[in-house]
């Protein structure tokens, strides 16, 4: 079993309650480390302008890059849920290594502005699994943009969009995700 | 070690969201949040509540009673008692009362706590108790919004219930973004469900908003303060054709003929056409013809008026109008249509504190000029009452210039007042003149500075309230404790209970305590029967039958329930205004130029026009400051590509906005998002000035200006600026 994210960019009003509940949740201070992000994506020219944002995260690739080039194997997926974590005692930090980022299409492995940093990231909220609840960040959503489940599930329901403006599918890692498009009509005077 | 509670409360800062935060506390200190997961409609919190946490443990927390020792403004202060603090400010009450009356004392208040116990009123009824002060009028936020609803329709109660928006058959957001200025928790998810069931939704905004983006297929972008402009040209274009509801005209209305031949030409020479609409706004006039013809083909259409457009000066026209081209095409008081004005829709938001002693300075004064006093139910029209953009004018001036008084004290509480009102300059000139200056705050604010006594107060996290949200969608939270009081932190009650024996004030309480006060407030709305059930629960979600839809009732019954105004009938032409013969509000709505507005000779100097709209992060200034908020979205102005190139200026690039009453350094924002001829800065900020005179801290009332119109809509969407890469 895979377990994945459905991002609906055509509700996405590009609030950041997704990242803050992240950081919160998780308690990860202000700074580069964002295991939930925003993306704007702008595009045109004044008065026809497209406007539209996506939330995204690690998304738990069926093959993650970051996993076949860490030297330490200190990325692994869970053989249950498919979920992508890491063992930060086992990476080598960012200054000696940081291997994973540059590997990782959507940059989702994160380090801190911290001497020696470890690799840290999205683990699609494991802890709040076991306990039967969808990730903070799906249950912050005041769009209800987001939801997380078995990637058959998600695909059955939402349908099987993988690309929309502003992200892009990788054939090799094929990322767990569902996505729903923000129609590419430009606004401004027709 | 103690187990994880998780205890129910809800945002209760100036924000017209009332959402649900689950706070998780372990060890007496909070630990992480969640938001509601219950039966639906679920109230999600949006970013600002998320972070609330780092607000309560920030590290600009006042833990202290403080005294100040440097000069005035500096912040430097040393820490005193409890007991010497209140000594201090009762000294000084009393002092400033029997030197020069209590209408010296003045009360600032307001863009802080509001929930239904703890918010300014604290001091108000201190304040009334010692027998009086003075306070302002003009809401910043919906002053001039306020004052149409009121001459048209008699009643702030305008608005439908947010799902009736499903209704209807075409939306227009004017000038309204409520994912970011929430207007009642999922109003943002209403639109967006609107948009996925087929409803069209047009967006008329200078800015391609989150909104714009999201929910709208199409944007008008228009310039600031020319709404009218285009309002009256659609009304044009729906009379030249027939299109008016002329049996809704003939029933519920009065002075259609006035706006008809104002609109028409008949009165000024001038017919009011898009061609000519075109020159002022900057929209094309076939996109007004088509626009006028989409908003009276289609039945029922929703007009929203957002209260942005309306915080500009002749602000009351605009939100008139609105309210004049939805009775043309019928729109009001049926389902899937939208009245403007206002727009409370639910009886929810009055949930309160019973009426308190009445303020003595203000009994036996005759109505303000230019008000409407002949009509109830806003707040009293008393000449008493100075207007909040012009305290700092009033402080300087006083009787001389024309005021109600010479203030000498200012009670501040529950306001980061330099930051949230108009030409902070003058605010610190203000504020140094004063003799004595108390502020109840939670943060060393840059208002919190000018303090010669500064007390700290508690966060909501920390204290029992309820709330409701400001539009009335039908539901309320309980508001429970979360922690202890920090540091030494107290509630604005407490204190002022303290305060109030040292005035010889022995009733402040009346008897009672804050929690049988709270089981009052709630049951006074009789929406709530069990109170224990609703402080168990944390909401009461009240069940709805018939989705509300105002005047509803008078629309069915014009006899039996006529409108609450003047006549019974909707005031195209208001027989209170034409009174008050003033031509900058006029008995009909129409397009007044204004100072500082499009065209006016002054735009030679400073050629931009700048807006300052809610920003994303920061609930007016409350949510400064928050590592995990300023992060998201950094404080920046937004300006058009072009307006940029001509200046020299790249994208992140620091930049100099400045006109006469002041400049602010900030990075550019350069985007297609915005039309030329526009900037826009996110109004707030946090005021801090360096050696040059210059603001560093984002705070964009450093340019704004404090002509309000004489409705009282403020002025600080009409300002004039230039922008200079540094």
């Amino acid at each position: 079993m895979q377990l994945g994210f459905y991002i609906d960019q055509s509700r996405c009003t590009g609030c950041y309650t997704c990242t803050v509940a992240c950081k919160d949740w998780h308690d990860i201070p202000a700074g580069p480390v964002n295991w939930r992000w925003v993306v704007t994506v702008e595009d045109g020219k004044y008065p026809k302008v497209f406007v539209a944002f996506l939330s995204l995260s690690c998304l738990h690739c069926a093959e993650p890059s970051c996993m076949s080039v860490c030297p330490v194997d200190a990325i692994s997926k869970r053989q249950e849920d498919g979920i992508v974590v890491v063992d930060q005692e086992a990476c080598l930090g960012k200054e000696a290594c940081g291997q994973c980022k540059e590997a990782c299409p959507y940059v989702a492995p994160q380090f801190s502005a911290d001497d020696g940093a470890k690799i840290q990231m999205c683990h699609l909220c494991v802890d709040r699994w076991q306990e039967g609840k969808k990730p903070v960040c799906v249950e912050a959503c005041p769009m209800w943009a987001l939801d997380a489940g078995p990637l058959e599930e998600l695909e059955a329901k939402y349908g099987k969009v993988k690309e929309v403006e502003g992200f892009k599918f990788v054939e090799k890692n094929r990322p767990s995700v569902v996505l729903k498009a923000r129609e590419p009509e430009l606004l401004g005077y027709p | 070690m103690d187990k994880t509670k998780i205890i129910t409360t809800s945002c209760s800062h100036d924000c017209g969201g009332r959402c649900m935060l689950k706070v998780h506390v372990h060890d007496g200190k909070i630990v992480r949040m969640e938001t509601d997961d219950g039966e639906e409609p679920q109230f999600r919190a949006c970013l600002r509540g998320r972070a609330y946490r780092q607000r309560v443990y920030s590290s600009d927390r006042l833990r202290f009673p403080l005294k100040r020792v440097g000069p005035r403004g500096e912040g430097q202060f040393e820490k005193i008692s409890w007991d010497e603090a209140l000594d201090a400010v009762a000294r000084e009450l009393i002092r400033v009362r029997d030197t020069y009356g209590n209408a010296s004392i003045l009360l600032l208040g307001g863009s802080g706590s509001q929930a239904a116990l703890h918010s300014a009123g604290a001091v108000e009824r201190l304040l009334a108790k010692f027998d009086g002060y003075t306070r302002t009028w003009g809401t910043p936020s919906f002053e001039g919004a306020l004052f149409a609803s009121m001459a048209t329709y008699g009643t702030m109660m305008t608005g439908n219930a947010r799902e009736d928006l499903l209704h209807s058959q075409l939306i227009i957001m004017w000038g309204w973004n409520p994912a970011v200025t929430i207007w009642d928790t999922n109003t943002a998810f209403t639109l967006v469900k609107a948009k996925e069931k087929g409803i069209k939704i047009i967006s008329i905004d200078p800015r391609l908003t989150e909104s714009t983006a999201v929910f709208a297929t199409e944007w008008i972008p228009i310039r600031p303060g020319t709404d009218t402009a285009m309002f009256v040209a659609m009304a044009y274009v729906i009379i030249k054709r027939g299109f008016q509801n002329q049996q809704f005209l003939d029933k519920y209305t009065v002075g259609f003929d006035k706006f008809r031949d104002y609109v028409m030409g008949v009165e000024d020479g001038i017919s009011k056409t898009p061609e000519w609409a075109e020159k002022i706004t900057g929209v094309p006039r076939a996109t007004i013809e088509r626009l006028a013809i989409e908003y009276a083909t289609s039945k029922p259409a929703a007009l929203i008026p957002g209260w942005g457009p309306a915080r500009g000066a002749r602000g009351e026209q605009f939100s008139r109008a609105a309210c004049t081209v939805a009775a043309i095409t019928g729109n009001i008081g049926v389902e899937g249509g939208y009245a403007g004005g206002f727009m409370r829709a639910f009886h929810s938001r009055q949930m309160g504190m019973p009426r308190g002693a009445r303020n003595p300075v203000e009994e036996g004064t005759p109505p303000r000029p230019n008000s409407l006093y002949r009509l109830r139910g806003a707040a009293k029209p008393t000449s008493a009452r100075i207007h909040s953009e012009k305290i700092y004018d009033a402080i300087l001036r006083g009787k001389a210039g024309g005021y109600p008084c010479d203030p000498r004290l200012a009670y501040i509480v529950a306001s980061n007042f330099l930051c949230s009102h108009p030409n902070t300059n003058r605010g610190i000139e203000a504020f140094k003149s004063l003799e004595f200056i108390v502020v109840h705050e939670q943060r060393m604010t840059p208002t919190a500075k000018f303090a010669d006594i500064l007390l700290p107060v508690n966060t909501f996290m920390e204290r029992e309230d309820v709330i409701s949200p400001w539009l009335g969608s039908p539901y309320y939270l309980y508001m429970d404790k979360a922690i202890d009081s920090m540091y030494e932190s107290k509630s604005d009650r407490d204190i002022c209970d303290e305060l109030a024996l040292r005035l010889g004030i022995t009733d402040y309480r009346e008897g009672r305590t804050d929690g049988e006060w709270l089981k009052i407030i709630a049951e006074r709305t009789g929406d709530i029967p069990d109170f224990e059930d609703f402080k168990k629960r944390g909401v009461v979600k009240l069940k709805v039958d018939k989705l509300f839809v105002a005047f509803k009732e008078q629309i069915e019954d014009p006899v039996g329930h006529p409108f609450p105004t003047l006549s019974g009938k909707i005031e195209i032409y208001c027989e209170h205004l034409a009174e008050m013969d003033n031509p900058s509000i006029p008995p009909v709505a129409k397009y007044l130029q204004a100072p500082e507005g499009y065209g006016d000779a002054l735009s030679q100097k400073y050629p931009l026009q700048l807006l300052t709209t809610h920003h994303k992060p920061a609930t007016h200034t409350t949510m400064e400051k928050i590592p995990w908020l300023d992060e998201v979205e950094p404080r920046r102005v937004w300006i058009n590509t072009k307006d940029a190139e001509t200046r020299g200026i790249c994208d992140g690039d620091g930049v100099l906005i400045f006109n006469d009453r002041g400049k602010v350094l900030m990075r550019a924002d350069v985007t297609e998002r915005i039309m030329p001829g526009v900037v826009n800065i996110g109004h707030g900020g946090w005021f801090d000035v360096d050696e040059l005179g210059v603001d560093r801290g984002g705070c964009s009332n450093t340019l704004t200006s404090s002509e309000h119109s004489p409705g009282g809509a403020w002025s600080t969407n009409t300002v004039l600026v230039e922008v200079r890469r540094i």
